[in-house]
C-alpha cells in the first residue's frame, strides 16, 4: 500500500486545512506574544519597575513598595508599577539569565547576583552603586528550639549531640541553608579551630539531620507543622517573621554567627532595554533611607542603616564574634571549597547516606 | 466545513488510491508536523546540550555514585509505586463500572484529584497524613513503619500522583465490554476466579499495560510532590529529580542535561518494550 | 438454579470488591484530599471567600483558564490525529511512533522545563532571533503554553487509541460503502465510539494542564498578577507564610480542574437518552 512518511501526491484540500490549521495555532500564539508584550510599555506618565528576589523578602517588600510608589508619584507626577517575583534565590538567578526581565534583583548570596554578572546582565562594580557594598538587609543564622527547649541546645556545639534531631534546608537548594552551614563551619574555623576539626565538626552535625527540605520555608513547615526534629537552623529574621505569624517557639542565636548579608542590584540591560533606569536606581536607594530599613526590621531583618539599627537594637540578642563570607575567603572559594560537584558539602553526603 | 471532503479531487481514475491518500495526509500531517515542532525540536535541544559535553565528562557526570543511587531509587519505586496501582486499579476501575453503590459519583470524580491537586500541595498533605503524627502515620508508628521522609514516603507520593491512570485507561474498555460473555461464562459454569484470569483479563491487558506504563513514566519523572515527602538525602531517598532541579538552580546546566537526559532515555526505553510487548501480544492474540 | 447461586455469590463478592476498592481510595486519596479542604476552611467560609477576592489570586486564576483553553483544543486536534494514525494504519516504525509520543511522559516536568528555555531562552538556540525582533516567549504566556502542551501531548491519544483498537474498522467501512464522507464517518460512526476515551482524555488533559507545576515554574518567571498560574500561587502563598490561601487556592484549582467531568456527566446522560430511543 503506502509507506510510513510518503506522501506522494500533495492534497490540496487537506492542504488547505491544515494551513488553516496552523495559521489557526499562530494566532494563538501571536495573540499571547501581543498579551505578553504589551507589558514593556513604559510612559511619560506610566513607567513599570519588575522585582526580582528570594522569597524571605516578600513580607518587607509589601509595605516598602507601596510606600515607594507613593513618593515617586509626589516627586514626578509619574505611576510606577512594580511587578514582584519571589522564590528561591538560584531559582531566580537562572531565570534571570535565561531571560526573566527584571530590573531589579534582590537575592540570597552574592555569588548569585555574581553569576548574573558573568552572563553580562550586570556590569562590574554593582557592589559600589548602592550604599553599603549593595547590601541593603542582614540576617544571622538563628536555632529554634521546642517549647521548653527539652534537650537544652544553645550553642553549635549542642548540635552534635547523639539525640539530637535537627532540621535544615538543603544547601545544595537553599541560599539560606547554604548561610547555615557557613556558620557551622566558620564557628570552628574562626574560633581557631582547624579545617579538619571543621569537617568533622559539620559531618556530625548533618548525621543528625534526618531531612533536608528543599528551602527555609519548606524547613519551617517540617519542623513546625510535622514537628520533626528537636531543633531547625533558619535565618534569625524568618524565624521572627514564624513568630510574628503565630508560630512562637523558643530560639536562640549563637554568640558565634555569621553575618548573612543580601546583596540588591539593578540590572543594567534590563533597565536599558525597558529604559526605566532612572527609577530602578531610586528604588535601591530608597530601600536604605530610614523608612525602608524600619520596615525590614519590622520583619526580622537587621537593618543596616546605624540610626535604624540603634532604633531596634533590643529586638535582637547580640553576637560576640560576627563573621562574614569573606572572612572565610569569598564567595569563588567558598562555592569551589563546599558546594561544588564532590566538594566538601557532597563528601559529608555521600559519607553520611552509605554509613 | 466540509473542505476536507475528497470527493472534489480533480483527478479520477485512480479514486480509489487516491481517496485513500488524501484521507490519510491530513491525520498524518498534522501528528507528524504538531510531533516535530512541539516534541521533537524540544528533545533535540536537549540533546545537543548534552552532547556539548565531552563523551568522557558525560559519562563522568551521570555515573557519579550520587547520580547512579538516584536511578536505582526512582526507576524501582516508581515500578513498585505502578504495579501496586495496577492491581488495585483494575479493582477500582471494576468498581466503578460496573457496580452500583452510593457516592459512586463523587468517588468517579475524585480519582482525578492527583491530577488536579498542585503537586506541591499533594506532597504537602501526603507528608501531614503519614507524618508520625498524622491521621495514617500515627497508626503505622506503633508498628514501626515510617512512611513521611523515607522512601516508602516517595512510593506513596508516586502512588497517588499516578492513582487515575490505570483507573482512566481502563475505564472506557471496560464501558465498551460486552456484559453478554462474562455472563456466558458464569451461566457455563465458571467460576468467578476463571471467569476474571480466562474472560475478563485478557481484553483489558493491553489497557492496564498502557496505564501502568503511563503511570511509571509519569512517577519517574515526579517532582513536585516527592521533593515534600522526601527528605531528600542521598543514597537514602533522593530521586532524579530532585537532583536535576538541585543542578539547575545551581546554573549547572551541564549536569542537569546530563542527568535528564539518562532519565529520558532510560524510561524511553522501558516504554518502547512494553509497547514492543503489547504490539507482540496483538499479533499473538489474532 | 444456577443463576440464582450466581447472583448470591455475586453479590457477596460485589461488596467485597467495592469495600477493597473504597479502603485503597479512602488510604491513598480520600483522606489526604480532605485534609486539603479542612485546611481550606478551617477559618470558615468566610475567610476561604476572603482570599479569593484577592487581586494575585484572581489573575492567576485567569491565566490558568487562558491556559487550558488553548491547550486542551489543540491538544485535542492533534491527538485524535495521532489516535486514528497509529490505530489505524500498520506502518514500519508504528511501535516507534507510539513510543515517541509517550515521550513527554517519560520527560520529567523540570527537564520540559529546561528544553523550552535551552530553546528559546536568552541564552537558547532561537534566543537572539527572539531578542532582535522583541518577541518575548520565555518568561511570558507562549512558554507556559508550549510547556503545558508538551506535557499534556500524549493523554488524548493514549486514551483514544485502546477504544479505536478494540472497536475494529467494520462500521467505518460500512458506512464508506455506503457513500458517507470522511467527515460524516467521523462524526457520526468513529467520534460515538471512542466518545468514552476522548472524554477521559479530555478530562486528564485539562486537570494536567490546570494542575501542572514543575514545568510552569520553570519557564514562567513567577511574577505576580502576570506570569502566575494557579498552581504557582498556592507555592508561593504557602511560602509567604499563607498556608490557609494556599489551600483554598488548592480547592477552587482542584473545582476547575474538574470542570471536564461536569461535561461527561452530560454526555452520559445525552447517550442515554439515545440509546432509550
Amino acid at each position: 500500500m503506502w509507506k510510513f512518511g510518503v506522501d506522494p501526491i500533495p492534497n490540496k484540500m487537506a492542504g488547505r486545512a491544515l494551513k488553516r490549521w496552523i495559521s489557526w495555532c499562530l494566532t494563538a500564539v501571536i495573540l499571547s506574544v501581543a498579551i505578553a508584550a504589551c507589558n514593556i510599555v513604559n510612559g511619560r506618565d506610566r513607567v513599570e519597575l519588575t522585582l526580582v528576589s528570594f522569597a524571605v523578602t516578600r513580607a518587607a517588600y509589601e509595605q516598602i513598595i507601596p510606600k515607594f510608589t507613593q513618593a515617586w508619584e509626589q516627586q514626578h507626577q509619574q505611576i510606577v508599577e512594580i511587578a514582584q517575583s519571589y522564590s528561591g534565590s538560584g531559582a531566580q538567578t537562572r531565570a534571570v539569565i535565561d531571560g526573566l526581565d527584571a530590573d531589579v534583583v534582590d537575592l540570597s548570596l552574592a555569588l548569585d547576583v555574581k553569576k548574573i554578572e558573568k552572563a553580562g546582565l550586570i556590569q562590574p562594580g554593582w557592589e559600589k552603586e548602592a550604599p553599603n557594598g549593595a547590601i541593603a538587609h542582614q540576617s544571622v543564622a538563628a536555632l529554634v528550639t521546642r517549647e521548653g527547649n527539652p534537650k537544652n541546645i544553645k550553642t553549635w556545639e549542642d548540635l552534635t549531640r547523639d539525640g539530637v534531631k535537627l532540621i535544615t534546608a538543603n544547601p545544595k537548594t537553599s541560599g539560606g541553608a547554604r548561610w547555615n552551614f557557613l556558620a557551622l563551619w566558620g564557628s570552628i574555623t574562626q574560633t581557631g579551630g582547624n579545617e579538619d576539626k571543621a569537617l568533622e565538626f559539620t559531618t556530625q552535625v548533618f548525621k543528625n539531620a534526618p531531612v533536608l527540605p528543599r528551602d527555609a520555608r519548606e524547613s519551617s513547615d517540617v519542623f513546625f507543622n510535622q514537628e520533626q526534629g528537636d531543633v531547625l537552623i533558619n535565618y534569625e529574621n524568618e524565624v521572627i517573621l514564624a513568630g510574628l505569624r503565630g508560630e512562637k517557639l523558643p530560639y536562640t542565636v549563637p554568640e558565634v554567627n555569621i553575618s548573612i548579608q543580601n546583596p540588591i542590584a539593578v540590572v543594567d540591560k534590563n533597565v536599558d532595554k525597558h529604559r526605566n533606569r532612572e527609577v530602578a536606581e531610586a528604588f535601591v536607594q530608597f530601600l536604605f533611607t530610614p523608612e525602608a530599613q524600619r520596615e525590614f526590621a519590622k520583619v526580622g531583618f537587621r537593618p543596616v542603616d546605624p540610626t535604624v539599627a540603634k532604633e531596634v537594637t533590643a529586638q535582637y540578642p547580640p553576637i560576640k564574634t560576627l563573621f562574614t563570607a569573606k572572612d572565610l575567603g569569598g564567595w569563588d572559594k567558598i562555592q569551589k571549597q563546599f558546594f561544588a560537584d564532590e566538594a566538601i558539602f557532597d563528601r559529608i553526603q555521600s559519607a553520611i547516606g552509605k554509613s | 466545513m466540509s473542505s476536507t471532503t475528497i470527493n472534489r479531487s480533480p483527478i479520477s481514475k485512480p479514486k480509489s488510491l487516491l481517496a485513500k491518500i488524501s484521507q490519510v495526509s491530513l491525520p498524518w500531517r498534522i501528528t507528524l508536523g504538531y510531533l516535530t515542532i512541539m516534541l521533537l525540536l524540544p528533545v533535540a535541544a536537549l540533546l545537543a546540550k548534552a552532547s556539548t559535553e565531552k563523551p568522557s565528562d558525560f559519562w563522568r557526570i551521570a555515573t557519579t555514585p550520587v547520580a547512579l543511587s538516584t536511578y536505582e531509587i526512582t526507576f524501582v519505586t516508581a515500578l513498585v509505586a505502578a504495579l501496586i496501582n495496577g492491581v488495585f486499579g483494575v479493582l477500582v476501575a471494576w468498581v466503578l463500572v460496573r457496580y452500583d453503590f452510593p457516592f459512586k459519583r463523587f468517588i468517579d470524580a475524585a480519582i482525578d484529584l492527583p491530577f488536579a491537586l498542585p503537586t506541591a500541595v499533594a506532597g504537602l498533605t501526603l507528608a501531614t497524613v503519614y507524618s508520625e503524627n498524622g491521621w495514617i502515620g500515627s497508626l503505622l508508628a506503633p508498628l514501626g513503619i515510617k512512611v513521611a521522609f523515607t522512601r516508602l514516603g516517595v512510593g506513596m507520593a508516586m502512588i497517588f500522583i499516578t492513582l487515575p491512570f490505570v483507573v482512566r485507561t481502563l475505564q472506557p474498555v471496560l464501558q465498551e465490554m460486552e456484559k453478554d460473555i462474562e455472563e456466558a461464562a458464569w451461566s457455563l459454569g465458571a467460576s468467578h476466579w476463571q471467569t476474571f484470569w480466562r474472560v475478563i483479563l485478557p481484553p483489558l491487558v493491553p489497557a492496564l499495560l498502557t496505564g501502568v506504563a503511563l503511570g511509571f513514566a509519569r512517577a519517574v519523572g515526579e517532582y513536585g510532590s516527592v521533593v515534600i515527602v522526601a527528605s531528600n538525602i542521598p543514597f537514602k531517598d533522593l530521586i532524579a529529580s530532585v537532583l536535576i532541579i538541585q543542578r539547575l538552580e545551581q546554573y549547572d546546566y551541564s549536569g542537569a542535561t546530563v542527568i535528564g537526559t539518562v532519565l529520558l532515555a532510560i524510561s524511553l526505553l522501558i516504554l518502547l518494550v512494553i509497547n514492543l510487548l503489547q504490539a507482540w501480544g496483538k499479533k499473538y492474540e489474532t | 438454579m444456577k443463576p440464582k447461586t450466581a447472583t448470591e455469590e455475586k453479590v457477596w463478592v460485589k461488596l467485597v470488591l467495592i469495600g477493597g476498592a473504597i479502603a485503597y481510595l479512602a488510604l491513598v486519596l480520600f483522606l489526604p484530599a480532605l485534609n486539603v479542604f479542612l485546611q481550606a476552611f478551617k477559618f470558615g467560609l468566610g475567610a476561604f471567600f476572603h482570599h479569593l477576592t484577592e487581586p494575585a489570586f484572581l489573575s492567576a486564576a485567569r491565566l490558568t483558564v487562558i491556559i487550558a483553553l488553548i491547550v486542551v483544543p489543540i491538544n485535542t486536534v492533534f491527538g485524535l490525529c495521532a489516535a486514528w494514525v497509529i490505530a489505524r494504519n500498520q506502518f514500519p516504525g508504528r511501535t516507534l511512533l507510539i513510543s515517541i509520543l509517550d515521550i513527554p511522559f517519560a520527560v520529567s516536568p523540570v527537564v520540559t522545563g529546561l528544553m523550552i528555555v535551552l530553546l528559546y531562552g536568552l541564552n537558547g538556540w532561537f534566543g537572539r532571533f527572539l531578542e532582535a525582533v522583541n518577541i518575548k516567549i520565555v518568561f511570558a504566556l507562549p512558554a507556559m503554553i508550549f510547556a503545558s502542551a508538551f506535557i499534556t501531548m500524549p493523554f488524548i491519544a493514549r486514551e483514544v487509541i485502546p477504544v479505536l483498537e478494540e472497536a475494529g474498522t467494520d462500521q467505518e467501512e460500512a458506512a464508506k460503502t455506503l457513500g458517507a464522507t470522511d467527515w460524516q464517518i467521523f462524526w457520526s460512526v468513529t467520534l460515538p465510539t471512542i466518545r468514552w476515551g476522548l472524554l477521559y482524555g479530555l478530562i486528564l488533559t485539562n486537570a494536567r494542564v490546570m494542575g501542572e507545576f514543575g514545568a510552569v515554574s520553570v519557564v514562567s518567571g513567577n511574577i505576580i498578577g502576570k506570569t502566575q498560574t494557579l498552581p504557582l500561587f498556592v507555592e508561593d502563598a504557602y511560602k509567604a507564610y499563607e498556608s490557609q490561601a494556599a489551600f483554598s487556592a488548592s480547592v477552587v484549582l482542584a473545582g476547575l480542574a474538574l470542570v471536564t467531568l461536569v461535561l461527561k456527566e452530560i454526555v452520559e446522560r445525552k447517550t442515554q437518552i439515545k440509546d432509550v430511543e
